[in-house]
């Protein structure tokens, strides 16, 4: 950076607060929490469901395991026969690799619909984040979703954006009881269901340290309005860039090689380059992130975010997913965290960095915070994966990973959520362990519990036996020296190489 | 005086079956001359309600998405809104989907991204004028088409019980609205004309003034860059949100397309009363609406038919 001159950011001051006439829109957009709505857990620890990554027949494939605990933790009865049961997962940026695998979304839609209930699988748009964002347009996030194997004919029921074509198809929740926002906006798709099972991928989150349940309901529900004040969009002086972008007065200007892309971040229009700097005007920004990730992806410094933002916008996150939680009576919600590629980042990101830890298994349960307490813990205690960026922090087996991964700990979030009575941050932890029998071994395959395929094909041999007719096969002739001693050539560690 | 293309069905042979003559068409009516390269232009279609059997093959709406494509390098949108009244009572985006799905259109099989028209609740949408001498002063139009640089209009023609003909007027007017701007516009009048309902004709002729207006609307979100299609094939009596239909009231006739609604509309149905043999009519003169339609300025009724087969 020396080598560069910097001005100072030309700031177009704000005159006032923005007003967009915002008491003129409340009065037409409203919707009422649940009356039963509230938190699972009465008293004492939540029960957690767990089973663990890696298998070794049948029973232990962790498709199986989902399905086990989706019954084991009675998510089944989240929901009752003909309920319109929301399935709410992330479909993922263009180009990120670090997905949750199209699998495990089919195993949950084949339960729901075996227990009668009518899945869709949901996602919200998002705001642009970054220049070439795939997620803020709903037909761009469609066509991604499909890249990413989340389709119709994958899942076997309708795959949604939940807040519309452009993100504005919501309803507005009203938040007395949060720590920071008052009110959020949560998808249509998401509000008018019966029922909902959120299945997240457990990884890192830049804003949010870490990313799993919760989050998929304190952004993932949210729709693009939902998104801006959950963000914190003009929260106080835009000085502070709490509720602003952070403009260092260390832009280059120009002579950045992406001062162009830069310019193109921002949807509004809100800073453009000048010949050594920026131009900034607060006024026009609603906190997308496009600049700041803009900016750190290219790996400049000139936009940024102010250090106390994060752990006052994963307190706001934990209030929005309250709201995402009272669109629904008590009980209505189920969850899902898969500790499977557990990398550094969210699935937002257009990229995927290594796993901080092999992958740690499904936690499942009713109550927000504790299953997401238990995921936390589990990957805490995980080892750390070589090469990766926990390992170039030092992180240890039984640290806080993601505080030492991402800046903050992500349990600040959990407090603020049990703070308002989203769940409880005690839980007791049911390890699941699938028995193997005749009948646990077919529970879960292609035709579960029928006639096994060997004996399908016994009928089919019987009508065109395609090897048989083909035998005897030309094949050297048989040598037991051969098979015994001669393949050692092909061993490059045992043997000698064939010559 | 307008030109319209109408490309019939004589003359088939290996060289000459309905996708070329669908290829033909786009061709012959310069149905892509004002798109440009990059363009996000949005096919609006109608995907039938559950137990109406005669919508159109997925397969025709591919050969428009791929015309709109080859120009614009860009995926195409196709859209349709919620029902105006689901006589199945499930009108949410999960049940449009999966009813549309059952009749083969999704996404791979339409050649565009199938979206709702309004989102999940059909209520996303912008507020447009429709001119100073309307009634109705504006309407509320579905984002998957206020928010498209241009769109086709690729009308299965029908019969339609409060509007005469479903064609290219009805599917660039009413049928482009919000869900609850349709309803307004519906005013309590049953649009299922069956198991006793029967609006007073003049609930019908004030549907249809309304219905007309909403046109002007719809232009207005897109400047203008409006291109309609219509399909004379399984011209039914009822439209396809209905949940049942009636045979097809005449012989399949052909495609037809032009840049004016209203001399395409006219020109449709000037085939039909040539060609229909099973139907007397509807209870709308849709002549009335094409008039109506031309003294609002919306197009001219006097066509240069070119036909092809």
């Amino acid at each position: 950076m020396s080598d560069y001159q910097c001005d100072p950011t030309k700031w177009v001051e704000m005159k006032q607060p923005v007003d967009g006439g915002r008491e003129h829109y409340q009065a037409k957009s409203w919707n009422p929490p649940k009356e039963k709505w509230g938190p699972f857990t009465q008293s004492g620890p939540a029960p957690v469901w767990f089973a663990e990554a890696n298998a070794t027949n049948w029973t232990e494939s962790m498709i199986c395991k989902a399905k086990d605990l989706f019954y084991e933790s009675k998510l089944n009865e989240c929901f009752d026969k003909g309920d319109e049961v929301a399935i709410k997962i992330h479909y993922g940026e263009w180009n990120r690799t670090s997905i949750l695998r199209p699998e495990y979304i089919a195993a949950i839609v084949e339960e729901v619909k075996a227990c009668g209930g009518h899945p869709y699988v949901v996602n919200d748009t998002t705001l642009s984040y970054h220049t070439y964002n795939n997620m803020a347009i709903g037909s761009y996030q469609s066509e991604g979703a499909t890249r990413h194997g989340y389709t119709e004919q994958t899942f076997g029921c309708p795959v949604l954006i939940a807040d519309g074509f452009s993100g504005e198809d919501d309803y507005r929740v009203d938040l007395p009881e949060g720590n920071i926002l008052k009110e959020t906006y949560i998808g249509r798709a998401i509000a008018e269901a019966d029922s909902m099972i959120v299945l997240a991928h457990a990884r890192g989150h830049a804003i949010t340290m870490y990313g799993g349940i919760l989050k998929q309901l304190g952004i993932g529900c949210q729709s693009k309005r939902g998104k801006y004040i959950t963000h914190l969009a003009h929260w106080g002086d835009p000085h502070d860039a709490i509720g602003f972008p952070k403009f260092t007065d260390a832009c280059p200007g120009k002579a950045c090689k992406f001062h162009k892309m830069c310019d193109d971040s921002c949807p509004r229009e809100a800073h453009k380059v000048t010949e050594h700097g920026k131009q900034w005007s607060p006024e026009k920004c609603r906190l997308c992130y496009s600049c700041q990730v803009t900016c750190m992806f290219s790996g400049m410094t000139g936009i940024t975010f102010e250090e106390a933002y994060f752990p006052n916008a994963m307190i706001a996150h934990a209030d929005a997913a309250l709201g995402a939680l009272k669109c629904f009576e008590k009980g209505k919600v189920g969850f899902i965290n898969h500790a499977i590629d557990v990398s550094p980042e969210c699935d937002c990101f257009p990229w995927a960095g290594l796993s901080i830890c092999p992958d740690v298994g499904i936690y499942a349960g009713k109550d927000l915070v504790a299953v997401e307490m238990a995921t936390l813990d589990g990957i805490d205690a995980a080892p750390v994966t070589p090469g990766s960026v926990a390992e170039e922090k030092g992180v240890k087996p039984g640290d806080d990973k993601f505080r030492l991964v991402n800046g903050f700990s992500p349990r600040i979030t959990m407090a603020a959520a049990e703070a308002i009575g989203a769940g409880t941050m005690e839980y007791e932890q049911v390890n699941y362990e699938p028995l193997l029998t005749p009948d646990t071994a077919g529970k879960w395959q292609i035709r579960p519990n029928g006639i096994p395929t060997t004996i399908r094909l016994r009928d089919t041999f019987k009508k065109h036996d395609l090897a048989t007719e083909v035998m005897p096969f030309r094949r050297t002739e048989y040598n037991k020296e051969w098979v015994e001693n001669e393949w050692k050539k092909f061993d490059p560690f045992k043997g000698e190489a064939p010559e | 005086m307008s030109n319209v293309v109408w490309v019939d069905l004589e003359g088939m042979s290996f060289d000459n079956s309905v996708e070329q003559k669908l290829i033909r068409l786009l061709a012959k009516s310069d149905a892509t001359g004002t798109l440009e390269e990059g363009m996000k232009v949005t096919l609006k279609v109608n995907t039938a309600e559950a137990g109406y059997e005669y919508g159109l093959r997925p397969s025709v709406v591919k050969i428009m998405a791929q015309g709109v494509y080859n120009k614009t390098k860009k995926i195409p949108v196709v859209c349709d809104g919620h029902k105006p009244v689901d006589y199945w009572k499930q009108s949410k985006g999960n049940t449009l989907l999966k009813v549309a799905s059952a009749r083969g259109y999704t996404s791979d099989t339409l050649g565009g991204k199938f979206v709702i028209n309004g989102g999940y609740s059909g209520d996303e949408s912008d507020l447009f004028s429709c001119g100073t001498r309307s009634t109705l002063g504006g309407v509320e139009i579905g984002t998957a088409i206020c928010r498209s640089d241009a769109m086709w209009v690729v009308s299965h023609v029908t019969l339609h019980p409060l509007f005469g003909i479903s064609g290219a007027l009805l599917n660039s007017g009413f049928e482009c609205l919000s869900g609850r701007a349709k309803t307004r516009i519906l005013n309590g009048t049953s649009p299922y004309l069956f198991n006793g309902h029967s609006p007073s004709p003049k609930e019908i002729e004030a549907f249809m003034e309304n219905a007309i207006e909403c046109h002007i609307g719809v232009n207005n979100a897109l400047e203008g860059r409006i291109f309609y299609i219509n399909l004379l094939w399984d011209v039914t009596p009822q439209p396809e949100y209905y949940p049942y239909s009636d045979k097809p009231i005449m012989e399949n006739m052909g495609f037809l397309a032009s840049s004016d609604p209203v001399a395409i509309d006219s020109a449709t149905l000037s085939i039909i009363e040539t060609n229909n043999k099973y139907f007397d009519g509807t209870r709308t003169d849709f002549n009335h609406v094409i008039k109506r339609a031309e003294n609002l300025g919306i197009g001219s009724s006097k066509q240069r038919l070119l036909r092809l087969s």
